[in-house]
């Protein structure tokens, strides 16, 4: 992994490294690129996992992943080499679930197939919410439409997001992210999603609270500025923003043009 | 009739199409009357429409109106594309392909998005999203949220331009309304000004508010898309808000001319 150096001489680094007690870890775009079967591992990010986890720091992974069930990642993930288990993992559909149950509401799921499972248990009859996540081909305007006359039919509609980001990068290139969608039907019933997952402080503090760390003391790496880096600093946290996944460099536009 | 002090002397009509005038094939009932009344009346109809399912030439056949009574969204989208010599992807149904003809889409550099629920699929949005991000200007032909068909409402193409917007932090040229430039260029061949002229349809946001922003006087029908509380959505309210087009046609043989 590479790291920004830039950004670290502003925060003090590597002063600020003598009072880390703990690493979060995103997944996509870190460790692994998504793609074909199981991706693709980021050269050097198996033996890197390997030296934090023989080191003093805690370490968790914090992912908005949501095309399969924990299981099923963290499968995929031991697969490409890296030394990762289930209570390791910070996804949104648990999360999700938990709110659920905390509020009394029943979803209408517009996700990936590969993330029902997670879902079994889930009270789905007369649902009075939508629950969407990075469902890829599922985004059909069949089932964006099935979503919108759910939420338009509700006296109270609740949309929940599992992540807001943009886009994410798989090694085809890069793919419209669920935030995408999330807007898309803010937009049509004129209503705000809740956000469950990724740059939510509520997430993050679970993971600090399961580490049983202040914020100061954990260093968050990813991929996504906002989401990762920006969400993760706004909770106190470090953040880390790596040059691989779906960071993309900038470069100013002739307006002129448009 | 003794003229108000308040009263503007009205001389042309704009009328909005789907759900307006008619609800898919059906036309709304007493509007072709309500037509042949406004028509004997001293003032211009223009008929203006967001709907891209259809290009001018299909409502001709349906109502019997001139070709230059008719402005579309799709009219004002091919004059931004000729202006600026863009060679687009083309997300508009088949039907409406046809307003296009003559334009180069070969290798395209621009995003046209109008209401193609077919197109409107993971892998085109996909593709529309990298042609934007390498630089291809996003051109909406309107950005309505829903629109009602036979069997309730459903997803318009607003929403998708939108979670475009978001995903490339771009903002999208809309054509059609609620864009001022879409009413002041409806009514460029009149002769008359926005003040003198009113603007009915279903679209409290699109038809009535859009109207009312570039000058002219509103009517919002409670047919097609309406649903209960519209009116309290834009601001100032409508001018007047009524059943349906041919009560809004008495209002204004009554009271605006």
């Amino acid at each position: 992994m590479r790291i920004q150096h830039s950004n670290m001489a502003a925060t003090g680094w590597p002063e600020c490294a003598k009072s880390l007690k703990g690493v979060i870890l995103d997944l996509c775009g870190v460790l692994y690129d998504s793609g074909e079967g199981d991706g693709v591992a980021i050269s050097g990010s198996a033996a890197a996992v390997k030296k934090l986890k023989e080191s003093d720091l805690q370490l968790r992974f914090c992912t908005n992943e949501t095309q399969a069930t924990r299981e099923k990642f963290v499968g995929k993930l031991q697969r490409l080499g890296f030394d990762i288990s289930v209570s390791e993992v910070f996804p949104p559909a648990p999360a999700a679930i938990a709110v659920l149950k905390e509020r009394g509401l029943r979803p209408h799921l517009l996700v990936h197939d590969g993330l029902l499972d997670e879902f079994d248990g889930v009270d789905k009859s007369n649902p009075n919410c939508v629950i969407i996540g990075d469902a890829a081909e599922n985004f059909s305007y069949k089932n964006l439409n099935e979503a919108f006359t759910v939420l338009i039919g509700l006296e109270k509609p609740v949309l929940f997001s599992l992540g807001q980001g943009r886009y994410y990068k798989e090694t085809d290139g890069l793919k419209l992210d669920v935030g995408v969608y999330m807007k898309a039907l803010e937009y049509a019933c004129d209503l705000k999603a809740e956000v469950i997952g990724k740059p939510s402080p509520t997430f993050f503090q679970s993971v600090l609270n399961d580490m049983g760390l202040q914020p100061h003391e954990v260093l968050m790496i990813g991929d996504d500025l906002v989401n990762d880096v920006g969400g993760a600093q706004r909770c106190g946290m470090k953040g880390v923003q790596v040059r691989t996944g779906k960071y993309r460099q900038i470069v100013s536009r002739d307006f002129s043009s448009c | 009739m003794v003229a108000r002090a308040d009263k503007r002397a009205l001389k042309a009509v704009l009328i909005d199409l789907s759900g307006t005038l008619h609800i898919e094939d059906t036309a709304v009932p007493g509007a072709q009357e309500a037509l042949k009344k406004l028509r004997k009346a001293s003032v211009a109809v223009k008929f203006v429409t967001n709907t891209t399912k259809e290009s001018k030439r299909s409502f001709k056949n349906k109502f019997a109106w001139q070709e230059n009574e008719i402005f579309t969204s799709l009219s004002a989208a091919r004059s931004l594309i000729e202006q600026k010599n863009h060679r687009p992807l083309l997300l508009v149904e088949d039907s409406a392909l046809e307003d296009f003809t003559g334009i180069d889409t070969s290798e395209p550099n621009a995003v046209v998005i109008g209401l193609a629920p077919e197109d409107f699929n993971y892998q085109t949005l996909n593709k529309a999203f990298r042609m934007i991000l390498d630089g291809a200007p996003l051109i909406a032909i309107h950005k309505a949220r829903y629109y009602k068909r036979k069997d309730g409402l459903a997803l318009g193409p607003g929403p998708f331009v939108t979670g475009l917007e978001y995903a490339t932090d771009q903002k999208a040229s809309v054509v059609g309304k609620p864009e001022q430039t879409f009413f002041i260029q409806a009514l460029s061949d009149l002769g008359c000004s926005p003040s003198e002229a009113v603007m009915i349809g279903d679209d409290a946001r699109d038809d009535v508010g859009g109207a009312q922003n570039a000058g002219m006087l509103g009517i919002l029908v409670r047919s097609g898309k309406y649903r209960e509380g519209d009116e309290n959505k834009i601001s100032p309210p409508p001018h007047l808000t009524c059943d349906s087009f041919p009560d809004a046609v008495e209002h204004i043989l009554q009271h605006l001319l």
